[in-house]
């Protein structure tokens, strides 16, 4: 599992680096040729660079199916939280799981429609041509048109990453079932900030902003208060507190007096 | 009748919580297996060929190409630079803090890093040199929105995937709003300082100004890359977008030296997380919009509100509404993603500019930010000032009345976006 954690960070983090170098040396590239450097320009004429359009849209596509699949362990994805964030933890629960599992469900009925298209694009004839077998008027499939690389191993992207989601989905739900904690993203996260003795409480992973699910663990931010520092301002913060207070702590919480 | 039953799936789909991808996703698969005769090979192929497009891919290079520049020491160069210009008017550092978000995000392209990054380091400076804590937090919530609206910015790419509008044109449409806003916001900002009469800074000395200015120009050289690479024709937006990245690569790692270069990884996986999940969303919306035209809903719409003899004014509050309401529920992207594809051919029809009406959601989007329930805005805000969202809310009152006044500018006055690309000759 570790291991698989791994490779999918280091198959998106490669992908992208991957792909803005090979955009920057194809633009360098067109430059630099339009120079007139005896010896140089002939050789840099001589290189072709008209796939790299191609590729980086090849390299994107798969970042995005797998880092999709990232996502979701990260707790990225966002939605439509008002509305369940304001319920009852064991309502709240059920709808977590609700929507776990309808990711679970589009992204296994996705891997399934992507698997059967890859098939029927070339990989059949692929596979039983590798293996000598019989494939009768099977067609070999397309290929890409710069590149010429067949396209059903470019799209097999899709189930691949498809599958991976849906596997991440079932996992997520799993822990939460386990442990009624959901990952959780910061969006507003900067580094080089966290030396500086500056206020920045924002909780990595209890960042709730009613675009995530809100787990049954952690608190929902604004709702918080450290009493202290918020005597000095003025009575609305005291109604605000109470409001915030009696959120926190009746289960069927929300602002309704 | 299957447009209502579309949107009811997908409401119904949305509230329950689940990722808006997903949701959208979903509603396309009933739609299609319960109530259609579109082959379903047509729509697999959609799922293949949603994203392949090279205009899309300046999503990921710009969120890169800002996260290497998302950075403590980098917030810190443009709050100096600010500070040194207007710091000695009226609001001092709050006026410092408008014009450092509006730096910060030209080259950071986020709103809610904007507001961490200047929030963080400005408001207790701020707090220490005497002002009140809801006014700083007042300031840098609502500045900080202006990271969507000072190109690059990601909603308008978003957009022009949406709609096939040029990223170029509205990249330059959005400059003269975005100094509009910033000044809007940078007035409203002064006269409140004079009138409860807020602490000033020093003067600072021209020499002094030069030196700030040296230190935070290689950020804000991105902005030029950028703007300049599309509008002399040296980059398409994409390849400029992958430029910029590039860019602040260098100067985060070299120039700049806030970054090592084992970090670089972390900024890369950190960026590849993010753009995957707008990317998920466009596969997704893309897949939605293709259902959406192939019952010819959006050309259904516009003949309705021709009937309706509705003219640009009222379709164009009624946008206005309409957005500001789902700016309630949802974030900028999938907004931008569900919506314009709706609203576009409307918006064609009834001879509104398509340049125009992209800067016009992307002010809604701004507004969106900056208020509850959902405003990412006020969540990070909250985080750094220890405020509650209610007490927040109170405190950005004064600057959101002045966006949604700039909005009412931005929506009837087109002049104002489509001047300067214009002028440019970037479009007719």
């Amino acid at each position: 599992m570790r291991f698989l954690d791994h490779i999918e960070e280091w198959f998106i983090t490669f992908l992208i680096a991957a792909a803005t170098l090979i955009i920057f040396v194809s633009v360098a590239h067109r430059y630099a040729a339009g120079l007139a450097i005896p010896g140089v320009q002939d050789w840099l004429l001589s290189l072709n660079f008209g796939w790299t359009q191609e590729l980086c849209i090849i390299m994107f596509v798969w970042m995005a199916k797998f880092g999709a699949a990232y996502g979701v362990r990260t707790g990225i994805h966002v939605g439509v939280d008002v509305l369940i964030n304001r319920l009852a933890a064991d309502t709240r629960g059920k709808f977590i799981v609700f929507g776990l599992s309808a990711g679970a469900l589009f992204t296994g009925v996705v891997a399934t429609l992507g698997a059967n298209f890859v098939w029927e694009n070339g990989m059949h004839h692929a596979v039983f041509s590798a293996f000598g077998l019989d494939f009768g008027d099977v067609p070999e499939g397309p290929t890409t048109p710069d590149l010429e690389w067949p396209t059903w191993i470019v799209y097999s992207a899709i189930p691949l990453g498809s599958s991976l989601m849906c596997f991440r989905f079932l996992q997520v739900m799993v822990s939460f079932l386990r442990t009624g904690e959901l990952p959780h993203h910061d969006h507003g996260h900067v580094d080089g900030i966290d030396e500086e003795a500056v206020p920045v409480d924002v909780d990595p992973y209890g960042m709730n902003d009613n675009l995530h699910m809100h787990d049954l663990k952690s608190e929902m931010l604004g709702e918080r208060r450290s009493g202290g520092d918020r005597r000095q301002s003025g009575s609305v913060v005291e109604v605000d507190r109470r409001a915030g207070e009696r959120r926190h702590t009746d289960p069927n919480g929300g602002d309704q007096p | 009748m299957t447009a209502l039953v579309i949107f009811g799936v997908l409401t119904v789909l949305m509230l329950t919580g689940m990722p808006i991808s997903i949701s959208l996703g979903l509603t396309v698969l009933t739609f299609l297996f319960t109530m259609t005769q579109v082959p379903l090979e047509s729509v697999a192929l959609k799922l293949f060929t949603g994203i392949e497009k090279f205009e899309i891919m300046a999503i990921p290079f710009f969120i890169l190409a800002g996260n290497f520049l998302t950075h403590g020491g980098v917030a810190r160069r443009m709050i100096a630079f600010a500070t040194a210009m207007v710091g000695h008017w009226h609001g001092g550092l709050g006026l410092a803090g408008v014009v450092a978000c509006a730096l910060f995000a030209a080259v950071s392209g986020s709103s809610p890093a904007t507001v961490v990054a200047i929030g963080s380091i400005l408001l207790p400076a701020m707090v220490k040199a005497g002002f009140p804590k809801r006014f700083g937090a007042g300031v840098i919530t609502t500045s900080g929105a202006l990271g969507i609206l000072i190109p690059p910015s990601i909603v308008m790419v978003m957009y022009s995937v949406a709609t096939n509008t040029s990223v170029g044109a509205l990249f330059m449409a959005g400059v003269v709003p975005g100094l509009v806003l910033a000044t809007m916001l940078g007035m409203i900002t002064w006269y409140r300082a004079r009138k409860f009469d807020y602490p000033r800074q020093a003067k600072v000395s021209w020499r002094n100004r030069w030196r700030a200015f040296r230190e935070a120009i290689w950020g804000l050289l991105l902005i030029f890359v950028v703007m300049g690479g599309i509008y002399t024709g040296i980059f398409t937006p994409t390849e400029a977008a992958a430029m910029s990245a590039v860019y602040a690569f260098f100067v985060a790692v070299f120039v700049y030296r806030d970054m090592r270069l084992k970090d670089v990884s972390k900024v890369l996986l950190n960026s590849a997380n993010m753009s995957a999940m707008l990317l998920y969303i466009i596969t997704n919306a893309v897949m939605f919009s293709f259902i959406l035209t192939n019952e010819n809903i959006p050309q259904h719409l516009a003949e309705w509100m021709l009937a309706k003899g509705l003219g640009q004014v009222a379709f164009l509050l009624a946008v206005n509404v309409l957005l500001l309401l789902a700016g309630n529920f949802m974030e900028p992207s999938s907004i931008v993603l569900i919506f314009a594809p709706i609203l576009f051919p409307v918006a064609v029809v009834l001879g509104i500019d398509p340049v125009h009406f992209g800067i016009l959601m992307t002010v809604n989007m701004e507004v969106g930010l900056c208020h509850p329930p959902v405003g990412l805005n006020l969540y990070v805000a909250s985080g750094i000032t220890k405020m509650g969202i209610t007490e927040l809310t109170i405190a950005v009152w004064p600057w959101l009345l002045t966006m949604l006044v700039f909005l009412l500018l931005v929506t009837y006055w087109p002049a104002m976006s489509l001047w300067f690309p214009r002028t440019l000759g970037m479009m007719s």
